[in-house]
């Protein structure tokens, strides 16, 4: 069994990540089943610290925790709430031991940087230290890594997500896809209990919230509606539980309330709320004031109490996510529980109340997104049919228009990929250019929404006002991020301009932090890219190979021949040592196979319309008795 | 122009990616099976979702995802019942956009006038019950409207006369129903 392991030819095996707010989890699948590995601190749970010494090294996670305390401003901890985030963010004004470095230009202004006394870094670089740690877990215990799959809250921006899929690039990780937290769920409990239904998940983590209602049909997990609130989660019933223990405490005035007391009793809160999981009362011992020691008996319906207004919050989420998915509560099949959150008692009690039925419990919380993850990444790298999740746009994408108004283009819950063009036309005599500002969200002003990119269009000839006409085209790829374009198109100047995000890296900064992390120590940029062509060419080939043997017939004989030519193209260069000269033969394969892919999707799409085929349709029949068997088994258990 | 000003004016019009019916291989009607038309979306996904197409050349991948957009874009259009209307028009060379319609029935425009009046009352008063009651209401005309321009749609050639006005009575129902929804947030995030 360690001898198929390390076996040098052994495909490499890829990773889900549920990169959290408080802990980090890496996840695989080993036949069939998810398995968490072990971390850097011997448990499945890596705190999602990372503390910069002064003499340069890098800790994550228990150690880096455990110096949180002595030196707060090196070390980093629940910078998920900072992902995508400007320097100017309200995020940056609540409550925490962070020491913001000033923004000196419009570059800086537009991310977040922390300054741990001997460097300055940005939330995408301490999120990659905690997704370098992971990856090296992995390659430890499992030799080779292949692609991952990383999970962000379903209600992450496009800024978000671009500063996870750079943090993932910048730990050295191909990032297959970025799913949804709330599906990675939904996956695990679909694929192992092999249920068909209507679900809601229940995300109460950390920082953040997330309400998801979504639907499996013929092997298909489609999100019907997401909602949530970012700020709401587990920390704010520490704080909540906190404040009453400091006014019990006769620490009422700011004065009594210094950094030292407040940690200690949030610490305190927190331990009294994992304690009343389980009793209905615990007692807790902390400094009193003017000295000596204060002993406080809690009851498990104080902390209720204290929770119910933030428990409301999530419940008028889940009515709104029921409502846009045009869902009676009762009409669901199942509530799926995620988040450490989620073990207060009273949490579940109210779940069942909102959802009228008790929620699924079969999988621990905190590892349910990660084993998702996992699958996800054994799906797409096995090219699986299996299963497929089509996932929804959180929040809806537009334009500004005059006045500050925004055009919606994309309304949130459109399934994605999405896509969609609209037309606009100048608003003054002579315009010769256009100012393009793209922004997400709900709120009506273009000021309340989030900015996430300006650009102009210049080069339009002078025309009386409403006569040019501008169209912008709009294309959500599968992981939630955006593409825009926009052409000028009365004059026949057609003019295309890529987005260029306002927050977050261009690809030039990251290949730029990308060298610099190469440099110190950690290999060859040029080599990393020759490894990374090569890993690509191969699997490109090992398609191509594929789509020969299934679909020969849809090549014409002297596109054959061009075919041939670039795999054996290919296959000569990638010997070599030129990324430069690999990728080039590769764009030549892709360029000769174009025509053919076209049609060998025409060909998928005919046969997915004209019904599957026999031995599909078996797989079917089988998974439905595995239904009947699970569900016999579960009224087994219930009798 | 100042530099940094949003200089765009939106007349609300948008470009179709593609013909919807001819994306998703159904027969032009107006009244669409619900059930059949996600059933299709489905099988269409499961053929062209770029999930699909993982291990494949970023060329490829880059083509599934154009095609799968399309059909996204197209389930969207086909399930609603306004551009759903539009798309069959546009398909009969028949003007689409919003502001290029015939004068809207005074009738119609009192009734809507006096509805919205209705509704901003209601909200003045934080009335939840009451915006629930008129956007019920208007949900039943909408129906209404929907039944009638089912049976204009089959006619061959279709009933443009009788289409074009209900399609812009719809129009109203639809902001009505969406602006009541964004009432009922609004009554229920912020209780009195």
């Amino acid at each position: 069994m360690l001898l198929d392991i390390f076996d040098p030819k052994a495909p490499p095996t890829p990773l889900g990540i549920d990169l959290g707010t408080t802990n980090s989890i890496v996840a695989y699948v080993s036949d069939g089943r998810p398995v968490a590995l072990v971390t850097c601190d011997g448990t499945s749970l890596l705190p999602s610290v990372v503390h910069f010494s002064a003499e340069g090294s890098v800790v994550v996670g228990a150690a880096a925790l455990g110096r949180a305390t002595r030196e707060p401003a090196r070390t980093l901890a629940s910078v998920k709430r900072f992902m995508g985030r400007g320097a100017d963010d309200p995020e940056t004004e609540r409550l925490g031991s962070y020491r913001f470095a000033a923004a000196t230009t419009e570059e800086e202004r537009r991310m977040v940087r922390f300054d741990t006394g001997s460097r300055v870094v940005t939330p995408v670089e301490v999120a990659a230290e905690i997704l370098k740690s992971l990856r090296q877990s992995a390659l430890d215990q499992l030799r080779k890594v292949g692609g991952v799959v990383i999970t962000v809250p379903a209600y992450f921006d496009d800024a978000q997500r671009q500063a996870t899929r750079d943090a993932g690039r910048l730990a050295g990780l191909e990032v297959l896809r970025l799913l949804n937290e709330p599906t990675a769920a939904a996956l695990a409990y679909g694929l192992e209990k092999k249920r068909n239904g209507t679900f809601a998940v229940f995300d109460l983590g950390g920082g953040t919230f997330d309400v998801t209602i979504l639907a499996l049909e013929d092997g298909i997990f489609q999100v019907r509606s997401t909602g949530g609130d970012s700020a709401l989660g587990g920390d704010d019933m520490d704080r909540a539980l906190a404040e009453s223990l400091l006014t019990q405490m006769g620490a009422t005035d700011s004065a009594s309330r210094t950094p030292e007391v407040v940690s200690l009793v949030l610490a305190a809160a927190r331990s009294v709320k994992h304690a009343l999981t389980d009793a209905e009362h615990t007692e807790v011992e902390l400094p009193a004031r003017g000295g000596g020691d204060v002993r406080i008996r809690v009851e498990r319906a104080e902390l209720e109490r204290l929770i119910a207004p933030l428990l409301e919050r999530a419940g008028r989420a889940c009515r709104r996510a029921l409502r846009d998915a045009n869902l009676a509560p009762d009409a669901l099949d199942g509530v799926i529980l995620v988040g450490g959150a989620t073990r207060v008692p009273r949490v579940r009690a109210y779940v069942a109340e909102v959802f009228a039925q008790p929620p699924l419990t079969d999988i621990d919380p905190d590892l349910v997104v990660a084993y998702g993850a996992a699958l996800q990444a054994d799906l797409l790298a096995r090219a699986s049919d299996d299963v497929l999740l089509l996932d929804v746009l959180p929040l809806s994408l537009g334009v500004e228009t005059m006045g500050g108004g925004i055009d919606k283009i994309l309304p949130r819950n459109t399934t994605i990929p999405a896509g969609a063009k609209a037309t606009f036309t100048t608003y003054a005599d002579n315009q010769t250019g256009f100012e393009l500002h793209v922004v997400q969200g709900e709120r009506e002003l273009a000021g309340d929404c989030r900015s996430l990119a300006r650009f102009s269009l210049k080069g339009v000839p002078p025309m009386p006002a409403g006569m040019a006409r501008l169209e912008v085209e709009f294309h959500v790829d599968e992981n939630g991020l955006l593409a825009v374009t926009a052409r000028e198109l009365t004059t026949g100047v057609t003019q295309r301009v890529e987005v260029k995000p306002s927050y977050g890296l261009d690809d030039a900064e990251v290949e730029r932090m990308l060298i610099d992390a190469l440099d110190q120590g950690e290999g060859d940029f040029e080599k990393r890219r020759l490894v990374d062509a090569r890993v690509e060419s191969e699997r490109v080939l090992l398609a191509t190979e594929k789509g020969l043997r299934a679909d020969a017939d849809l090549l014409e004989p002297p596109e054959r021949v061009e075919v041939d030519r670039a795999i054996a193209r290919l296959r000569g260069v990638l010997g070599g040592e030129s990324p430069g000269a690999i990728q080039a033969a590769l764009d030549g394969l892709d360029a000769a196979t174009h025509a053919w892919a076209g049609r060998r999707m025409n060909r998928a799409v005919q046969s997915a319309i004209e019904g599957r085929a026999v031995t599909d349709i078996e797989r079917r029949v089988e998974r439905a008795q595995g239904v009947e068997a699970h569900l016999a088994q579960h009224a087994g258990k219930a009798t | 122009m100042v530099a940094g000003t949003p200089s765009l004016f939106a007349d609300g019009s948008r470009s179709p990616l593609s013909d919807p019916f001819e994306t998703l291989g159904l027969a032009p009607v107006f009244e669409l099976d619900s059930a059949t038309l996600e059933r299709r979306h489905r099988e269409l996904s499961r053929a062209l979702h770029p999930d699909r197409y993982a291990g494949r050349s970023s060329g490829e991948r880059q083509q599934a995802l154009g095609r799968a957009i399309e059909v996204n874009e197209a389930f969207r259009t086909l399930r609603d019942p306004v551009r759903r209307a539009e798309a069959l028009l546009a398909r009969h060379g028949r003007a689409v956009a919003e502001s290029g319609g015939m004068p809207a029935d005074p009738a119609l425009l009192m009734a809507v006038m006096e509805r919205r009046e209705a509704l901003g009352e209601a909200r003045r008063g934080r009335d939840l019950a009451k915006v629930r009651g008129l956007a019920w209401a208007v949900r039943e005309r909408e129906q209404r409207v929907l039944a009638e321009m089912g049976k204009a749609f089959v006619q061959l050639p279709p009933d443009f006369a009788r289409i074009e006005p209900l399609l812009g009575e719809l129009r109203y129902h639809h902001r009505f129903l969406e602006e009541a929804l964004a009432i009922e947030d609004e009554l229920d995030e912020k209780p009195a």
